[in-house]
């Protein structure tokens, strides 16, 4: 054996294949997707939904109002980069609804909130909230507001004109990168997954995938010291079908309940 | 004598322009020009990875992951070295990961059969996979400048950009590991 010959055999093993047109084919097609860009064109939300009443789940406001230390100088190129990128990764075009999930820990007891919102107006909005096994469900539509009691399966629907929107981190999130308050403080493995580590100066700490850009954990500082990891189970940007609108809508997910009319609270 | 004198003299490397920049800078501005970058780099980022990599999923897996992480992190390269170094670390990272893992039972050699092709594909297979187990008792990088060298078909000079060394010293080293892998490798003899 010579090197001459260790020489070419190593060329062998490395010489191209019939089959590597396929693989070449998948990974563009895989580059090709995440080149999409989306493009920013989502109104901002901007006031809470009446009903976020349940205590654990009240977190989500308090998550992004938390106040935290100051940003300090602008980030380098290559962290503006990344996020603008964040950014986009939740910033979903017109016509289509946002679906998130998100699911934490919260003194032991399991918390959560899930949400489906229109992106144009009028920004049609579901979202299902719950602690230790306790749920509430409300919907807004820009002239009504919902809320579903399972215990009597009942929807109480009162006149609400005021423009549906909502309060919840992931929302808080996309206002500090939008604002230019976000920082990269570079990258942080959780469950064995690389992540960009970016921070808030509302205090909140959200990780995204270094390939798509997606929010992935936020964690989120509690007035007692402690911090609150929620994962994001689920962020997607669905198309506006008749099957998907049913998504937006309490009715539609309760077809055998109850209405019940409301009058719309006296203003003080 | 020469290899000696070779070795002891200065270190002068003079840094040539990367003849990716203009592709990388197009890339910047348009991020699908990422995708000629692609096209230039994907047959020696994948046969990088047969070398360093025995399983075939496993280094069709790590060529899309290099191409992801690198548009991915187009951003974070400044420039400082040549994008031919940057992707070929991002490849040796991948490579270094999947070394790390758990290591898998190799999948058995499919038995031969009485046709010829056949019968030759897996004395094929099986001077391969001797070859691979060869590599694999070299350091990390010793593999990594075969691989660049054998597995991706680059030249002294390209290697000796990313390696940061001058290609005469790339060569001499090149030429030493085959002598080292030669030692090692199974004699039909």
């Amino acid at each position: 054996m010579t090197t001459d010959q260790i020489e070419r055999d190593l060329r062998t093993i490395a010489v191209p294949r019939d089959t590597d047109e396929r693989l070449r084919d998948a990974t563009r097609a895989r580059l090709d997707e995440q080149l999409l860009v989306h493009p920013r064109r989502r109104p901002k939300v901007r006031i809470a939904l009446g009903w976020a009443a349940v205590a654990g789940v009240a977190t989500a406001a308090v998550l992004v109002s938390i106040g935290g230390p100051g940003g300090s100088a602008g980030p380098a190129a290559a962290d503006a980069a990344i996020l603008r990128h964040a950014l986009r990764s939740m910033t979903a075009p017109a016509n289509m609804i946002v679906h998130v999930k998100e699911t934490g820990f919260q003194d032991g007891t399991p918390v959560g909130v899930e949400w489906w919102q229109q992106t144009s107006p009028p920004h049609a909005l579901r979202m299902i909230k719950g602690a230790g096994g306790q749920q509430v469900e409300g919907a807004e539509d820009g002239t009504t507001s919902f809320q579903y009691d399972p215990a009597t399966n009942t929807i109480a629907e009162t006149p609400d004109a005021t423009a549906p929107a909502l309060v919840d981190p992931i929302e808080g999130v996309r206002d500090q990168l939008a604002t230019g308050g976000a920082q990269v403080a570079g990258t942080a493995t959780i469950d064995g997954v690389s992540l960009y580590k970016i921070e808030l100066p509302t205090g909140v700490t959200a990780y995204f995938d270094t390939t798509d850009y997606r929010p992935m954990y936020l964690d989120n500082p509690q007035g007692d010291g402690s911090i609150v990891r929620t994962r994001v189970v689920i962020y997607e940007e669905l198309p506006m079908t008749p099957d998907t609108a049913k998504l937006l809508s309490i009715a539609a997910q309760h077809p055998g309940s109850r209405v019940q009319a409301r009058t719309a609270p006296s203003k003080p | 004598m020469e290899v000696r004198a070779f070795l002891a003299a200065p270190a002068l490397r003079v840094r040539e322009a990367d003849p990716d920049a203009a592709l990388v800078a197009a890339a910047r501005e348009e991020p699908r020009m990422f995708l000629a970058l692609y096209d230039r780099y994907f047959d020696r980022v994948l046969g990088y990875a047969r070398l360093r990599i025995r399983d075939d999923a496993t280094c069709e897996d790590v060529t899309s992951t290099v191409f992801t992480t690198a548009l991915a992190q187009l951003a974070r390269f400044r420039g400082d070295g040549s994008f031919a170094g940057w992707l070929f670390q991002i490849a040796r990272n991948a490579v270094r990961d999947v070394h790390r893992r758990p290591r898998a039972e190799p999948l058995p050699l499919e038995a031969a059969c009485a046709e010829p092709d056949v019968e030759e594909q897996f004395l094929a297979r099986e001077r391969a996979a001797q070859l691979h187990a060869a590599l694999r008792l070299l350091d990390p990088e010793q593999q990594h400048l075969l691989a660049l060298r054998y597995g991706a078909g680059l030249a002294f000079d390209e290697i000796a950009a990313i390696v940061g060394a001058n290609p005469g010293t790339v060569r001499v080293r090149v030429h030493r590991i085959l002598e080292e892998l030669r030692r090692r490798y199974p004699h039909d003899d």
